[in-house]
């Protein structure tokens, strides 16, 4: 059997794995689930070192390369979580997520072919790095808001909300919280990916900004988790409902995240792809 | 309705938004909005360092950005190999929308003493297809592992590698019963083999020597009987041309200038001539039949119509478009029926019967017995014939041989498995067509997979004033600066690798936009790391 199956079926088990701990609360399923969890991360990690070896360069060439590693970030990122936060489920949909981001990888041509003068850079490495790091995030803080919304109709109301403090474990209906958190710690990254990329393409294509569709549509995804950090600070002061106000967050973050896909993968069916260096698999 | 949208282009300019005034004015907009905020919430705390780098950083970028438009420059100049340039050339837009190239001076002279195209070792791939899914996937190319064809009962191994191949054929014969009967032919002239070759008669069953005006015809029969019948006719076929109409398909003998009606249609049709070679300006007695035409017309109460219809091609007439499309036509019979001034008839039958035919001018002038390895003189001609060898089945035996260590023309050996059995065949990576499984759905193909640029490089000399200023080898992600202009390696010349297309930008508001990213890394690091982390401590100091 191949890594690639191998790895997903780690995850599918995984995933299993954090519904039983989510019935049967024990540290037993605790360590059980996180231990899988990290055993499909090792998994894919060894995919991606082993790309790297056989291509000869960082595996970001081309967008299958990219999306094993997009999943290996975002299994990383979320175990960084697991280890910060008290939380639970979020294991469940965070292993699908890596899953199917893998799975997506297998339906594209995985042809090892030579990179191109464009991409070889030290900046690149920074750059997609960076970047890959913030869209786990964004991942991550997908499925957060989608147990939040699904939750949200069922919580009780009144019940004293216990925050998100360290120690204590953050219930379901707090995950709006947890979102921000987590779009806290991946924004960053994406600023640092965005910047690097502009000085990359400087150094590559002479100019740091020519507003080719991949730059313009990252700059609208950047904008987009802009807003939803903004919101916070705005919302207070336009009489919206505290409850309502989450859960427009949430909706708001899912459509982001939809933003932050496009970017990565959508592009490449705009009619305008061909004319930018961006766009993987166009050889 | 042109000029309508031209004008609504150019005064929207919905075409170039990004370089619009009304662009533009929103970017002044989103400034003065920023410098707002700032103020608004200024506490002068050193929590709010991150919030102040962060905004100001975005103006310094868009003040960059209009520095940059103001007083930048980016534009491209070829130049070629042993070459220099003073000038370059920057795209701008006129009123009416298009692009115009704008010479512009440089104040110094970029000279190209070389310039390298660096090419990746050629590799190949190794793609499978499913006819029915229309499905391509690429395999590895691993020794001995046998892989699955993904979704399908189809496993491939590659057995063998050779770097350089070289395909060989070699005649043989398959078995004693007559599948292919073949025979090897030889013509000598003064003691001499002129020529010699393998004479199918299911296949190419003749050959023409065109200087002596000399065809030998190679005809086998399945009984004693036709061959004896066969013997006194000097023709071995008629030419015909096929008409094709509602449904049906009729022949008719390719007798000039005869009409022939076409029952049950409105249409008949006259041959008004035909030639052996098509384009060929000589009279029709000095051709050769390499590529036999008919001209037909077409008679229709509705007007004529005429179209020449090709021996060698009979789908020609299928494939192209005509005024009567309901009528198809194709001819043959034309090339076996060209007689040359002297044929020798090769004659052979099942049950052994083997005889000789000389024919010249349409007559027979002798007939004998033949056997294998024996001469028979061509009458008047200064040349013998004589059969060396016969296959009753004949086969290509292909192998393929290594030719050189070095990657040349790679082959692979593979082994497919399938719903058919085990096949195995050797791969060519020259070869123009795909390997097939016996079963007629699956198939490979082993081939290059297209030339790839490495690197190319320029090698640039920057004199200024007669004198050599700066010197460097650029190249993608590595750019030459002098004078507050940088110099990129931007493109190439496809076809030689003569000229080098370099990329020339100037820009002053790189300082101002490059402190304006690093505010901003610095920034996002603090609101989001560093703030949290003093805020919790601020708190626990608090708290105790």
């Amino acid at each position: 059997m191949s890594l690639i199956n191998i790895t997903l079926i780690v995850y599918v088990i995984a995933s299993v794995a954090y519904i039983v701990r989510e019935i049967w609360r024990s540290t037993a399923t605790k360590w059980v689930s996180l231990g899988l969890f990290i055993l499909a991360f090792c998994f894919n990690l060894a995919m991606v070192t082993k790309r790297s070896i056989e291509a000869g360069h960082p595996p970001f060439s081309n967008l299958y390369e990219s999306l094993i590693f997009y999943a290996c970030c975002t299994a990383f990122v979320y175990i960084i979580f697991e280890f910060v936060y008290n939380f639970k489920v979020v294991g469940a949909l965070a292993s699908v997520l890596s899953m199917l981001i893998l799975l997506y990888a297998t339906l594209q041509d995985d042809t090892i072919r030579p990179i191109m003068p464009a991409l070889k850079s030290n900046w690149m490495l920074v750059h997609v790095v960076t970047y890959m790091l913030g869209y786990a995030a964004f991942g991550i803080s997908f499925v957060t808001s989608i147990i939040f919304l699904v939750v949200k109709p069922f919580a009780r109301k009144g019940k004293e909300d216990r925050g998100t403090e360290e120690g204590r474990e953050i219930l379901p209906r707090n995950f709006d919280k947890l979102s921000y958190k987590i779009v806290a710690f991946g924004f960053p990254f994406l600023t640092l990916g965005m910047i690097t990329g502009a000085v990359w393409a400087k150094k590559a294509w002479g100019d740091y900004w020519s507003w080719d569709p991949k730059e313009t549509w990252s700059l609208i995804t950047w904008l987009a988790y802009l807003v939803y950090l903004h919101t916070p600070l705005v919302l207070p002061k336009m009489n919206i409902n505290k409850s309502k106000a989450a859960v427009i967050l949430a909706i708001w973050l899912l459509v982001s995240f939809g933003i932050v896909n496009f970017t990565f993968m959508g592009l490449n069916y705009l009619p305008s792809a061909s004319d930018s260096e961006h766009i993987y698999g166009l050889q | 309705m042109n000029i309508l949208r031209n004008t609504f282009f150019r005064i929207t300019q919905l075409n170039n938004i990004f370089h619009s005034y009304w662009f533009s004015v929103l970017l002044v907009l989103i400034c003065t909005n920023l410098i707002c905020c700032t103020i608004k919430r200024w506490r002068n705390t050193f929590l709010q360092t991150g919030f102040i780098l962060t905004h100001l950083s975005i103006i310094l970028i868009l003040i960059g950005g209009v520095v940059k438009l103001q007083l930048g420059v980016k534009g491209s100049v070829n130049v070629y190999k042993g070459k220099s340039v003073d000038y370059f050339l920057t795209q701008e837009l006129t009123r009416q929308g298009k692009i115009d190239y704008v010479k512009r001076d440089l104040p110094f002279t970029i000279a190209l003493d070389d310039f390298i195209l660096e090419k990746n070792e050629p590799k190949f791939q190794l793609v499978s297809y499913i006819k029915e899914k229309d499905r391509q996937k690429i395999l590895e190319i691993k020794l001995s592992k046998k892989q699955r064809v993904a979704s399908s009962d189809y496993k491939v191994t590659v057995t063998d590698y050779i770097p350089d191949a070289e395909l060989r054929q070699e005649p043989v014969n398959a078995s004693d019963k007559p599948d292919n009967p073949a025979i090897f032919v030889k013509t000598l002239g003064s003691e001499k083999v002129t020529a010699e070759g393998w004479l199918l008669a299911n296949d190419r069953n003749y050959y023409d020597d065109k200087k002596q005006n000399l065809r030998i015809e190679y005809l086998w029969f399945p009984s004693q009987h036709e061959l004896e019948s066969a013997i006194s006719s000097v023709e071995t076929s008629s030419p015909k041309v096929s008409v094709f109409v509602l449904g049906q398909t009729k022949e008719y003998p390719l007798e000039l200038n005869k009409i022939f009606k076409l029952e049950g249609t409105g249409y008949s049709v006259r041959f008004l001539q035909y030639v052996l070679n098509y384009g060929d300006r000589r009279p029709i007695e000095e051709q050769l039949p390499d590529n036999p035409a008919v001209q037909v017309e077409l008679i229709s109460p509705e007007g004529e119509e005429t179209r020449w219809v090709f021996e060698r091609f009979p789908d020609w007439d299928k494939m192209h478009p005509s005024k009567y499309k309901d009528v198809k036509l194709a001819c043959s019979g034309i090339t076996s029926s060209y007689m040359a001034k002297n044929t020798v008839r090769i004659l052979q039958s099942e049950d052994g019967k083997q005889v000789l035919v000389f024919i010249k001018d349409r007559h027979i002038v002798e007939t004998m017995p033949w056997e294998l390895e024996k001469k028979y003189s061509i009458r008047d001609l200064d040349r013998q014939v004589m059969v060396s060898n016969y296959f009753p089945s004949f086969d290509f035996k292909k192998d393929v041989v290594k030719k050189s260590d070095k990657i040349g023309t790679p082959a692979i050996y593979v082994d497919i498995e399938g719903p058919s059995g085990k096949y195995t065949e050797w791969l060519l990576s020259g070869s123009q067509y795909a390997t097939w499984y016996p079963d007629n759905n699956f198939a490979l193909v082993y081939e290059p997979t297209g030339e790839s640029i490495k690197h190319f490089i320029s090698n640039l000399r920057i004199v200024d004033n007669g004198q050599t200023v700066a010197e460097k080898a650029i190249k993608v992600n590595d750019p030459l600066k002098y004078k507050g202009y940088a110099i990129y390696q931007s493109s190439y010349d496809p076809e030689a690798g003569n000229f080098s297309g370099l990329q020339i930008v100037k820009d002053p508001g790189i300082p101002i936009a490059y402190s304006g990213f690093g505010a901003i890394c610095v920034g996002v690091v603090f609101i989001f790391y560093i703030k949290p982390f003093l805020r919790k401590k601020q708190k626990k100091e608090v708290e105790v």
